[in-house]
């Protein structure tokens, strides 16, 4: 791996000066990160590391506010979730592997905005909303609106301070995917469900990046990115098989 | 951890004896090359080729030769200055050290970055660039046959295999060898049989993946090389790495400790070449050691076309077969060749067939080297010959474990090449797997999206032959004992039986005895570690060695005027007046062979025979062709288990690394011969969470009586049924036939459509 | 470039100099000459790199060495006796190679403080980031159980 500078900021003020320099970039759990910087395929002068920012926090008050540090590992134990959201716990148990889990953030697993993740399309499926730091004040947006394609995000040079996820209540939820090769694969297709007045419903993977739809309907009209995981035709009898279970699975999720 | 050296009458052999280096491994401090730094070390990392066939017009190294902390960047032209010729290679001398003129694959090793910091090595590489003349390519095995993309101008067989000779300078073919068998008159046969079924199976290039990647070291004087190496060939590669620098074989020594893992990965000749020149050129001691990612550029599984035909009388009785198998080489051809033969010959599969023919060809194509693993070809085979049998048992409505029986190749009848099967326990392992899935009984098909269906596959392997072994056995004045033998353990557990085979001839317990890890400064010759031979092999050199200790122990008491059962200690205490002395047995086992003739028939083709079958239950998916494996039976004859836990462990794991090949593992490549997935993220192979719901991993009662106590290998038994008792499960399941591997879940969805 | 770093490792306060680039397991071999710790797969999906970093298991060849400072590292070196779980695995037979076997056994040790009494399932889905291409899966199933049950009998 290409040497580089480290800091570690105490301070959003700090990270932000620290972040203007040419080849920096912020660093949350780094998991992703690190893979591309040894791949050689990023190449940066300087790492910010955003773990002393006190965004680390799990607050639930009717709302979940998540600061964006927050480990996956933590929210996944966290009993306020499990109480509250436990779709989302079920779902943080296949999420990558326990290590990763320990070490990736919340905040980055939405930046990364890898289409195969499996947090965008179910915070984005929960009515989640990220809170953004910029270096001229705060801003909400939903988690969708976080996505402009294949890794790619709407951040700009701003940083995701906390994500809040409106109170689940008694509607069924779900999320469920598809691995084609290995259980541990990265997903073919994923999809998100929550019921209620306003059903829900996010796809991933197949799409490049997490695509709300109104019903099984609007997957024919779906622009799929066939891979090494499967052909787009095929993805798409995965979707509809999917959907189908994962709208099952939320109605008999709902409490 | 206590040590005992006193004498035990405990039989060793059938015990099962934890691994001897268990806590070793437990607590992390086993060694692996993987470990090892030496002082003044340099680190290579390789520039590696980005086309698949081209002539190396300019390779510009100076802006990594640049790089503060960079020592030297080397290519083949300062190799060249040391070593005239130096290609090399067990089969054919095909392989350069780094490329010369012409790259053959993408991946190819071109140019190695020094420096002693690894980071900044890595960082000069990305340094490099070169240009390359691109020349047609050709991937495919069947295609290799007939393409105008050639990728050897002219073919350099090594001189050590007699079969080879022929394809001396031989120019404008692909062809690396083809082995022919014909036994009675196939063709006429087939004219006469009143059915005949013809089939096409293929299977894909997949990578071994042992967890320790390749690594080697090299440290040189001016006469002397000492190479440490993560090597299943310690002997081999010291006679190769003698024979480029033209050196006697007692100046360079070759050390292997423990290994990660190797499957055939670390076979013959790997890295070793590289790092003895880098040392020899910098006067420095050097360290390849490979990322996950390039292992899938330097050994891999062949990717084979089978196709296969048979010719069924009307009681069901197969009368002949033609066997047509192509194995797809890569670039350089390794063990190809023997692949080819060595495998060839059981083409017709564990059947008692009276007209056979097999033509078995290894092609040279542009994607990376294929090689040994776990099974050499034999799992490729049976895939092909146990769904072909599956098939024709379903056509002709007879039940596929009667089918089988009618027409197995039973104790004393001859196989394919003429030699007789001996102890080979064929029938006991069909039944034993018929009783395993409670074939007779009504078995449960599913409901709704869900379907069930069940299969069997039965496969043999010839063990290599001839090869050789040989073993020393130590007997210290205390009566403690060390065994020496260049057996490398990767896991198979061959310490451990070497240990109890020595352990029973001197009524010591294993865990008592010491076994010294290859050293070819110390350790007596041994062909390699490799086709399940080892524990046949240097089982009998080790008791052998065993025996003539202890001959030469009761020779000593005999002089000594000692009672025939006094401790080993007094001896040397009455011979030499103190604790001193001791005394060393030898053993060389090397078994009868007989070369196949013209028609590739021979009555002694192999010292010993293996036999593997597996029985699948699996559950369909309909909506989407997911398959899951809820039961795998495992069934193998390895003679009489020396060891029988780890017996069941290498069936069982065996098994499980041939589920990875039968149902996610495929190196994919795209139209420019660039792999797209060399790397865990995106070649997945088996974890916990894809063990098949519940297993049975069982050796049948057997003995090998030529085998030491009635052993016999067993590391690669558990591979040969996997496969197409899979896919044969599938067919029973859903009705769809898949005739390629790994078996998609796409594919199968495909075809339910 | 290169900094100081004090934590504490198996136990003991130690110090390092590392540079920023430099990840645990790079930084635990050169310096400590501990090697339970390897880089496999280099990407944190096969776990013979894990290192237990304040208690928490993390991928060492993805884990910057400098983001360990003052914080506790253990590694399978350990301090002291062998515990339960390593004997389990020498009971279980759950090893051959015994490259992946370190990280198997933190991972473990890790699992049983938080489900002392789990099943196959639970087992799989903690270990499922571990791969051991010899496969000795099912006498890793077995190797956890059993400690699990030396472990509430102690």
């Amino acid at each position: 791996m290409a040497p580089f500078d480290l800091a570690q900021p105490r301070t959003l003020e700090e990270a932000f000066a620290l972040l203007d320099a040419e080849g920096a970039r912020p660093l949350s759990g780094g998991t992703a990160l690190m893979l591309m910087m040894k791949a050689g395929v990023l190449r940066l002068e300087r790492l910010v590391s955003l773990r002393n920012l006190g965004l680390d926090r799990i607050e639930a008050h009717g709302t979940l506010r998540i600061g964006a540090m927050t480990t996956l590992s933590t929210l996944e134990r966290s009993p306020e979730v499990r109480k509250g959201w436990p779709v989302i716990a079920r779902a943080l148990r296949t999420l990558s592997n326990v290590r990763v889990r320990n070490v990736a953030t919340v905040g980055g697993a939405l930046a990364h905005a890898d289409p195969h993740m499996d947090l965008p399309p179910l915070l984005s499926a929960l009515g989640a909303k990220v809170v953004i730091q910029g270096r001229n004040g705060e801003r909400t947006m939903a988690v969708e609106d976080l996505y402009a394609g294949y890794l790619e995000n709407t951040l700009g040079k701003d940083l995701i301070t906390h994500v809040e996820i409106p109170p689940l209540g008694k509607r069924g939820a779900a999320y469920l995917k598809c691995t084609t090769r290995s259980a541990d694969d990265w997903p073919a297709v994923g999809v998100a469900v929550v019921l209620g007045e306003e059903t829900r419903i996010f796809v991933s993977a197949a799409t490049d990046r997490p695509t709300r739809i109104a019903d099984e309907n609007a997957l024919t009209g779906l622009k799929i990115e066939g891979d090494l995981h499967g052909s787009a035709a095929y993805k798409r009898q995965l979707l509809k098989v999917y959907l189908r279970r994962a709208i099952d699975e939320a109605r008999n999720a709902s409490h | 951890m206590k040590r005992a050296t006193q004498a035990t009458e405990t039989p060793q052999v059938g015990r099962s004896v934890p691994r001897l280096e268990s806590w070793l491994k437990v607590t992390g401090r086993a060694e692996y090359v993987h470990n090892l730094r030496l002082p003044g070390m340099l680190y290579g990392k390789i520039f590696r080729s980005t086309v698949a066939h081209g002539r190396i017009k300019r390779i510009d190294t100076a802006a990594a030769q640049a790089l503060a902390g960079v020592y030297r960047v080397i290519t083949s032209k300062e190799i060249i200055q040391l070593i005239a010729e130096p290609y090399f290679g067990p089969a054919f001398h095909d392989q350069p050290i780094l490329a010369i003129d012409k790259v053959r694959y993408v991946g190819e090793p071109v140019a190695v970055v020094l420096a002693s910091d690894p980071h900044v090595a890595e960082e000069a590489v990305h340094l490099i660039t070169a240009e390359y003349e691109e020349l047609p390519a050709v991937y495919g095995e069947v295609e290799a046959m007939t393409s105008k993309a050639i990728v050897h101008d002219v073919l350099r067989p090594a001189g050590t295999f007699p079969d080879l000779k022929h394809l001396k300078d031989r120019k404008n073919t692909n062809l690396a060898l083809d082995f022919h068998l014909r036994r009675g008159d196939a063709a006429k046969a087939m004219k006469n049989a009143a059915r005949v079924f013809e089939h096409t199976f293929t299977t894909q290039q997949v990578m071994h993946t042992p967890l320790e990647p390749l690594v080697s070291v090299a440290e040189s004087t001016e006469s002397s090389l000492t190479i440490h190496t993560a090597s299943q060939s310690p002997s081999f590669v010291r006679i190769e790495i003698a024979r480029l620098l033209g050196w006697p074989e007692n100046r360079v020594r070759v050390r292997v400790p423990f290994l990660g893992g190797g499957f055939g990965a670390k076979l013959y000749i790997k890295l070793e070449a590289l790092v003895s020149v880098l040392s020899l050129l910098t006067k420095r001691p050097v360290k390849v050691s490979l990322t996950m990612e390039e292992q899938f550029f330097t050994i891999t599984k062949h990717a084979s076309t089978f196709r296969i035909k048979s010719g069924v009388a009307p009681d069901g009785r197969i009368v002949a077969r033609e066997c047509e198998v192509w194995w797809n080489g890569g670039a350089y051809a390794d063990i190809g060749p023997r692949v080819t033969q060595k495998s060839g010959f059981t083409a017709p599969g564990p059947y008692d067939i009276e007209h056979v023919a097999v033509d078995s060809y290894s092609l040279y194509t542009n994607l990376p080297p294929a090689g040994a693993l776990r099974g050499f070809g034999i799992p490729q085979l049976v895939w092909a010959y146990e769904g072909h049998t599956d098939l024709m048992a379903r056509e002709l409505g007879i039940d596929p474990i009667e089918f089988r029986r009618r027409n197995l190749l039973r104790e004393g009848r001859p196989q394919a090449t003429g030699t007789v099967m001996k102890d080979a326990a064929t029938e006991k392992v069909l039944e034993r797997i018929s009783a395993l899935l409670d074939w007779g009984k009504p078995f449960d098909r599913g409901t709704g999206t869900v379907k069930k269906g069940r299969g069997i596959a039965i496969g043999f392997k010839a063990c290599v032959s001839p090869t050789t072994s040989l073993a020393a056995v130590n007997v210290n004045a205390d009566g403690s004992c060390i065994v020496y033998c260049s057996t490398a353990d990767m896991g198979q557990g061959s310490d451990t039986a070497m240990a109890q085979i020595a352990g029973e001839v001197l009524h010591m317990a294993a865990e008592s005895i010491t076994v010294v890890h290859s050293d070819t400064d110390v350790t007596p010759y041994d062909m390699a570690t490799l086709g399940s031979r080892s524990l046949f092999h240097m089982g009998n050199a080790v008791k052998l060695a065993a025996e003539d200790a202890r001959n030469k122990l009761d020779v000593l008491r005999k002089e000594l005027n000692l009672a025939a059962d006094c401790p080993v200690s007094d001896i040397f205490k009455k011979k030499y007046g103190m604790q001193a002395g001791n005394v060393t047995g030898a053993g060389s086992y090397i078994p009868a062979y007989k070369s196949p003739d013209a028609n590739g028939l021979t009555d002694n083709a192999t010292p010993f025979w293996m036999v593997g079958g597996s029985g699948v239950e699996v559950e369909v998916d309909t909506e989407t062709g997911k398959v899951r494996v809820t039961r795998l039976v495992n069934v193998a004859d390895v003679g009489t288990p020396i060891n029988p836990k780890i017996v069941e462990t290498q069936i069982s794991g065996a098994a499980i690394m041939q589920l990875g090949f039968t149902l996610h593992e495929k190196m994919e490549f795209d139209a420019q011969g660039q792999l797209r997935n060399a790397s865990f993220a995106e070649y997945k192979i088996p974890g916990l969470l894809d063990l098949p719901g519940t297993m049975v991993n069982e050796a049948v009662m057997a003995e090998q009586k030529s085998g030491p106590f009635g052993g016999k290998g067993v590391g690669e038994s558990g591979t040969f049924g996997v496969s197409p008792a899979i896919a044969n499960a599938i067919h029973d399941a859903v009705g769809v036939r898949l005739t390629s591997l790994p078996l998609k879940a796409e594919d199968i969805w495909e075809k339910l459509k | 470039m290169r900094r100081e770093i004090r934590f504490r490792l198996n136990g003991e306060a130690v110090s390092a100099q590392v540079a920023p680039h430099e990840n645990l397991v790079e930084v635990l071999q050169q310096n400590f000459g501990l090697y339970g710790a390897r880089e496999s797969c280099g990407q944190g999906m096969c776990g013979c790199c894990t290192v237990l970093v304040n208690g928490t298991a993390v991928s060492g060849c993805l884990y910057l060495a400098s983001l360990a400072e003052n914080a506790s590292v253990e590694t399978v070196e350990g301090t002291g006796e062998p515990d339960a779980v390593q004997e389990a695995f020498v009971e279980a037979s759950a090893f051959q190679c015994g490259f992946c076997t370190p990280g198997f056994i933190l991972m473990t040790r890790q699992l049983l403080e938080e489900q002392p009494d789990p099943d196959d399932d639970a087992i799989k889905h903690y270990l499922s980031g571990n791969l051991c291409r010899c496969a000795a899966y099912p006498e890793i199933i077995e190797a956890v159980k059993l400690a699990a049950r030396k472990r509430r009998k102690a």
